[in-house]
């Protein structure tokens, strides 16, 4: 049976952990029900430095160290695969998840380290893998779903990997195997509702995978149907995810009795008080349900005795909840359910209040629609998380204004994030020479620079530059509408814009964002 | 042993957690005045000055 080490990279230094890595959670009790041997190493959640993670790598003799995360984990993967390398040579190396899966061919250059990069979902794919290493065969072109070595160093890509028709399948994740006691649990705080910020005990848990919306700034892993392998222009074989006039999508969720049962398992064995809901987004799956999903799922947290009921003091019994919701999908009348069976809070990207950036955004909702949303939400006793960005190819002072003027009239406290890019995003796609640009042709250096959005890394506004976009932001959360006022009119001056024409560059490129890069050359076989 | 490493068998070797070294003072300065930067809050991070100071004789 293999010896498996999973790593969990760091992530997100600048705040405690919060989240057990879902995706990995499943791969840990997929492996131990096929009968290996499996560690785990949370140093996200432990946070002990490199002489820790060096012992880890130490403690056996691994057939195979598997690591995975999203885009911004890259620069803690980078440092442990290093040291995996050296400690471990004779170790089969694995990256999955949404950093190797955006840009299979270019992280698998960045990582020589990196024997088998796992694209997309990895329920199949690894388990098959740890049985080849069992039958001592590393012929990981007959692989689906892989990107590997040949001979040469030549990339191979083996075919696509199919998604899992059915959810239901899925052990529970191996929660066991990460510090919740002593880390996850410390940091339950979930600070979008009072319920939220009271959980002492929370844990995340995901009830579908995909979504029916195509908004341009998101990755949905290549684990939604969103990912498609296409002839590239030399040949061999793009990994291509969401482009203009080409989306696909899957949509899976797991049954009511599957979730529900799931949380009376974490209630009764962790003794848990709130649930996240990690899916991309809950009420595109209701809506695909014929509205019968999140209905369902609320009947059973009652019959399951999982909706709380406060004490006194603050504290309850039961479990409440919170998700994530959509402006032009939700109804009154499933808030009201979701409130009665404990949901405390959902987010809901509004993003903008400006209909022009909405409409050119994909994402199927209007300024009215936020608003009507935002009301239905409050009425029903919910706290709706109001996230925002600022900074979208066709942003204006004008659409900065009608932020400003929604903010303030729905009394909505906020730091907007930067529109970002991230690796598997239409917008990656759409922007990766301007991207390139921001970063001398070093596309290394961008996936480095990446983390929150609040911070502002590759810009790919058509009108305002990152210096800009950071100083209108601190006057749109002061209300300091003179200043914008103020600096509108030197823009036009800097532009050439007259009075009276709408003060954009868009369409059409603005001059910092013309240079033409040359895509990076890269070898890349494909497996027959 | 400690619990580093969580998994369904025993590891050859064990994970040892170092001997966490108590935050020293200043270095809980730092940390609790960069919370609270802003205003009349500033400071010098000792650990990160790079210049030396050499007087003109
Ligand atoms: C939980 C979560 C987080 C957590 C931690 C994620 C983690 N450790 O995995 C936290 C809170 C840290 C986080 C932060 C951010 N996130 Co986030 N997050 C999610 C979320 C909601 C769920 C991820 C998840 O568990 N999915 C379900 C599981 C089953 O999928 P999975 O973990 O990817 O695992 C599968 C495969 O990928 C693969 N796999 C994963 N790990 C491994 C390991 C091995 C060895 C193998 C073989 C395979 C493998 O196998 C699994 C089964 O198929 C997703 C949205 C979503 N619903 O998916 C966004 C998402 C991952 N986040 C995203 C983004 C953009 C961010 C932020 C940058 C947003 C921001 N605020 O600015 C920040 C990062 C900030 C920072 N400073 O780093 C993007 C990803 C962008 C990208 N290119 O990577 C997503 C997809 C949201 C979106 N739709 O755009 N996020």
């Amino acid at each position: 049976m293999a010896k498996v080490l999973l790593i969990n990279p760091t992530v997100r230094e600048e705040d405690v952990p919060r989240h057990v890595p879902y995706g990995m959670a499943l791969l840990a009790a997929i492996a131990i029900k096929a009968g290996h041997l499996v560690q785990v190493y949370d140093e996200n959640a432990w946070r002990k430095g490199d002489a820790v993670t060096r012992q880890v790598l130490e403690a056996d003799d691994w057939d195979l160290i598997g690591l995975g995360g999203i885009t911004t984990a890259y620069g803690a993967i980078k440092k442990i695969v290093g040291m995996a390398r050296e400690i471990c040579p004779r170790a089969v190396i694995t990256l999955g998840g949404g950093v190797l899966t955006s840009m299979p061919q270019d992280m698998m250059d960045f990582l020589p380290e990196v024997d088998v990069g796992v694209i997309g979902e990895a329920f199949v794919t690894f388990p098959e893998m740890l049985d080849m290493i069992d039958a001592g065969n590393r012929d990981w072109k007959k692989c689906n779903g892989t990107i590997s070595r040949n001979a040469e160093g030549k990339l191979v890509l083996s075919p696509m990997r199919a998604l899992i028709p059915e959810l239901d399948v899925l052990p529970y994740p191996a929660w066991d195997l990460f510090p919740l006691e002593e880390v996850y649990f410390k940091n339950s705080e979930s600070l979008y509702s009072e319920e939220g910020m009271m959980a002492q005990r929370r844990l995340d848990i995901n009830g579908s995978l995909g979504c029916s919306l195509v908004c341009k700034f998101c990755f949905h892993l290549g684990i939604a149907g969103d990912m498609r392998y296409e002839e590239a222009k030399d040949g061999g074989v793009d990994v291509a995810f969401d482009r203009k006039g080409s989306y696909t999508r899957t949509i899976r969720y797991h049954s009511p009795e599957y979730i529900v049962k799931m949380v009376k398992h974490a209630y009764d064995t962790y003794k848990i008080d709130f649930i996240a809901f990690i899916d991309e987004n809950l009420m595109t799956m209701d809506q695909y349900s014929g509205r019968t999903w999140l209905k369902e799922i609320c009947r059973l947290w009652h019959e399951y005795g999982l909706a709380p009921k406060k004490n006194p003091d603050g504290t309850w019994t039961g479990v409440y909840w919170g998700g994530t919701s959509h402006a032009s999908l939700c109804t009154q009348e499933i808030l009201k359910i979701m409130r009665e069976a404990g949901c405390s809070q959902l987010v809901y990207g509004y993003e903008s209040f400006d209909q022009s950036v909405m409409k050119a955004l994909g994402k199927g909702a209007t300024p009215a629609n936020n608003i009507r949303s935002f009301f239905w939400t409050l009425e029903a006793g919910i706290r709706p998380i109001p996230n925002q960005i600022i900074g979208f190819p066709n942003e204006t002072f004008d659409s900065l204004r009608a932020d400003m003027d929604a903010w303030q009239k729905l009394g909505i406290v906020v730091k907007p994030h930067f529109a970002t890019p991230y690796p598997g995003s239409e917008w990656y796609t759409m922007y990766r020479q301007h991207i390139l640009q921001q970063y001398k042709g070093d596309l290394e250096r961008f996936i480095l620079d990446l983390g929150d959005a609040s911070k502002s890394s590759a810009i790919i506004c058509h009108n305002f530059n990152a210096i800009e976009l950071v100083g209108l932001r601190d006057m749109m959360m002061s209300f300091n509408w003179r200043r914008i006022d103020e600096y509108e009119k030197i823009w036009r001056i800097n532009h050439r814009i007259p009075d009276g024409k709408p003060s954009t560059l868009y369409p059409g490129f603005a001059p910092h964002m013309t240079l033409d890069l040359p895509e990076p050359k890269l070898s890349l076989a494909t497996a027959g | 042993m400690s619990d580093l490493l969580k998994g369904n068998f025993k590891t050859k070797n064990e994970v040892v957690a170092p001997e966490v070294a108590e935050e020293t003072l200043e270095d809980r300065f730092e940390r609790t005045a960069l919370k609270r930067l802003g205003g009349s809050i500033a400071f010098v991070s000792k650990k990160k000055v790079m210049w030396e100071f050499k007087p003109k004789s």
